[in-house]
């Protein structure tokens, strides 16, 4: 599909549309109105202007047939109106009823036409601006009558109907203008709703669909819309109950392995020294099969978007502490609180919002991450900074070339061969992912010592009650930042993890 | 003697598998592939634990639970193939009382397994009629009365026997021993349940909800076992 371009918005390409519409049809009328009744106005005030020279000619004829009448006297006894003036030609000689007007005012075409005996008109300029030239011959007095009468009072009539005209041209245009702007934002209102509503299908409120219309031309969108809605819903739950399924398929069979391993484990004492090594081998294979189809079933999950965080507030040392002990057996060697982090144990609250069994999972691929690569965890830091809080899980090898530090996060990466070292090639995409469905990043540097840093940073929860009480005395833990402000009914359903230690 | 547990699992691997090895945890196992062969086992040979599938063919592990409850208080794990929230909290409100996820380790199961069948906190001392009736507690003395014998192992409404599973019993044992006190879901979860930091504390929540339909006049609206927002909950004994 082309992208349709245009430098303007789609309200304002409506609104200039219209108003550019408008300014066509009534520039069109305007000018075919002006040009009718100028027309118009032109033809009578020239047939007006033939009517009077041929009245005043006789008159002026009839004046010189009397004997002895002097051409002067003959002109000022005719009366024209006040516009008009007479010229009269006889003998090679004008006389003029005016000083205003000369010979100078007879267009030669005139004075050559009457002078061959046709009465004619033309247009002329005047002392008073434009004006009619009629001219008559005489051939009874053997002279030639002209008549110039100004026409200001037409060119006034006709500069009023064009202003009058271009206004009302202007006003249509701004009406068209409104008329625009007001349709374009009845069109684009439902085109809120609709980007509403896919804002909100966005953020996962897959339950989203439009309200119905009675307007039988958006009926059509909100149809469609809420089709495509429906088959992407669908198309989410499919895939969901697809990994749901294939999680079922495959761990079947790995929990009947790892039930007969175990009872094989008890019995290695049974078995011999060839038996015992393939056992072992089994055994461990077993253990990091199981930790791919968990990664990549969580993976299969985040990707999907259906990874159900189930949200609670945690304490963020608590949980590297309790990672921690998983890890190392009970001993809490490595735990280092840094920055305006108060360093005494337990009452230091670093309050986060999170799913407790997928960040202790990300935690733990962090710690195996850096056995396996890093020749074993150095130390783990957690540094408090504004509203965020960084966990940094150093390890004591040779660090990663600064080329790899964006690549070793990707799916399957892994830094040198493939040999024996254990792990899925997930753990820290998975981590990656994992932070990022919190809100947080991870991303790999350089621990002061020259190993490599993994840093994970989470958004702090901002409460309330600023310091979480946490009442440690026998049978009453309080439960930090499950307060007031966060608090929704206890008797619902408590988020917390399937997961147990 | 050794626990009888019933085994219910349709995949063949999976039930002998764990049979073997829940036999070499001291198990005596009586097992089977589907709910209605279950359900005649537990008439037969009352199991003290029970190990219980949700995904069967024909009658499925919610149906079995919620047949088995009424005549049954022994704890029930479910084994479910996914970590999917809605089966778990189905299967927790239909009466069982813990659950563990596929792939297992069998060392987990029986950690479970032994949570579950530790003995409930019984009265110790001489049965004399004093220490008896110390071992009383008055829950309820308007509506009943109710009353915890803890010495009896049992709760009572006037002369009619509350029946109660045996983990709600041991939950309402350790609410009473701190009765007026909030306890934390946490602290719940690790004296009943056994389980650590990463316990799943839904397990309380439906526990508690089951328990207050068995003791509460109304339960819609509890004044005996009451929440205490973000803290946890208390026994209220009236």
């Amino acid at each position: 599909m082309r992208r349709w371009r245009s430098p303007l918005g789609l309200r304002a390409t409506v609104t200039v549309s219209f108003a550019a519409g408008a300014l066509t049809v009534s520039a069109l009328l305007a000018l075919s109105t002006y040009v009718a009744a100028r027309h118009y106005l032109v033809d009578q005030r020239e047939r007006i202007a033939t009517r009077q020279a041929f009245v005043d000619a006789s008159v002026v004829r009839d004046g010189l047939l009397t004997a002895g009448a002097r051409e002067s006297d003959v002109i000022g006894s005719v009366s024209p109106p006040a516009s008009s003036d007479i010229l009269l030609y006889r003998d090679g000689q004008w006389f003029s009823s005016s000083l205003r007007e000369g010979s100078a005012s007879v267009p030669p075409a005139v004075l050559s036409d009457a002078l061959s005996g046709t009465a004619s008109l033309a247009w002329t300029s005047t002392s008073d601006g434009p004006g009619i030239v009629v001219g008559v011959p005489l051939p009874a007095v053997r002279g030639e009558f002209f008549e110039v009468s100004s026409t200001t009072e037409l060119a006034g009539t006709l500069s009023t109907l064009s202003t009058v005209l271009l206004i009302s041209a202007l006003v249509t245009t701004l009406g068209g203008a409104l008329l625009g702007r007001a349709a374009a934002r009845r069109l684009v209102a439902p085109l809120d709703t609709i980007s509403g509503a896919a804002a909100n299908i966005a953020i996962g409120k897959l339950e989203t669909r439009l309200p119905g219309t009675d307007d039988p031309d958006l009926a059509v969108i909100v149809g469609s819309f809420n089709a495509m809605v429906e088959t992407l819903q669908d198309r989410i739950e499919r895939d969901a109950r697809f990994a749901a399924d294939l999680s079922h398929e495959l761990r079947s069979p790995l929990t009947t392995l790892k039930a007969s391993v175990d009872v094989l484990v008890r019995r290695r004492h049974e078995l011999s020294d060839r038996g015992q090594q393939a056992l072992d081998l089994v055994e461990g294979e077993l253990e990091r099969l199981r930790q791919s189809l968990e990664d990549l079933l969580e993976l299969g999950r985040l990707d999907a978007g259906v990874a159900t965080l189930d949200l609670a507030p945690t304490d963020l040392g608590d949980l590297v502490r309790h990672a921690l002990m998983e890890r190392h057996r009970g001993t809490d060697p490595l735990l280092i609180l840094a920055g305006p982090v108060p360093s005494s144990g337990d009452a230091t609250p670093l309050p986060v919002l999170v799913d407790k069994g997928q960040i202790h999972r990300a935690l733990l691929n962090l710690f195996t991450n850096a056995d396996v690569h890093g020749e074993g965890l150095a130390a783990v830091t957690l540094e408090r900074a504004r509203d965020q809080v960084m966990v940094f899980v150093d390890d004591a090898g040779a660090g990663v070339e600064p080329t790899d530090r964006e690549r070793i996060f990707d799916r399957f990466a892994r830094a040198g061969s493939r040999g024996s070292r254990p792990g899925s090639g997930l753990g820290l995409s998975l981590v990656v992912e994992t932070v990022q469905a919190h809100g947080g990043a991870a991303w790999c540097t350089e621990s002061p010592t020259g190993g490599a840093r993994f840093v994970m940073r989470l958004p702090l929860l901002m409460d309330d009650n600023d310091a979480p009480d946490r009442d440690s005395d026998a049978g009453a833990q309080a439960r930090p930042g499950d307060g007031v402000s966060h608090g929704h009914p206890s008797d619902a359903v408590q988020p917390a993890t399937g997961r147990s230690s | 003697m050794s626990p009888r547990l019933l085994l219910l699992e349709d995949d063949d691997g999976i039930r002998t598998a764990l049979r073997l090895s829940m036999e070499d945890e001291g198990y005596e196992v009586v097992d089977a592939a589907d709910a209605e062969t279950a359900l005649a086992a537990v008439q037969e040979s009352a199991p003290d634990l029970m190990l219980v599938d949700l995904m069967l063919g024909g009658m499925d592990g919610f149906s079995f639970i919620r047949s088995v409850r009424p005549t049954s208080s022994a704890p029930i794990i479910v084994l479910s193939a996914r970590s999917d929230t809605h089966d778990i909290v189905a299967a927790l409100e239909a009466g069982a009382d813990d659950y563990v996820t596929k792939p297992f380790e069998v060392k987990e199961l029986s950690a479970r397994l032994r949570a579950l069948r530790r003995r409930p906190p019984v009265a110790v001392g001489p049965d004399t009629d004093a220490a008896h009736t110390s071992h009383q507690l008055v829950l309820d003395r308007e509506n009943g009365p109710l009353v915890l014998d803890e010495a009896a192992g049992l709760v009572r409404r006037g002369d009619r026997h509350v029946h109660l599973t045996v983990t709600e019993y041991r939950l309402l044992c350790e609410l009473g021993a701190a009765s007026g006190r909030v306890l934390s879901r946490r602290a719940l979860l690790e004296s009943v349940w056994d389980r650590g930091y990463f316990g799943d504390e839904r397990i309380v929540d439906v526990h508690v909800r089951r328990l207050r339909t068995k003791i509460e006049s109304d339960p819609g609206t509890p004044t005996l076992l009451v929440t205490v927002r973000g803290l946890g909950y208390r026994l209220d004994p009236r």
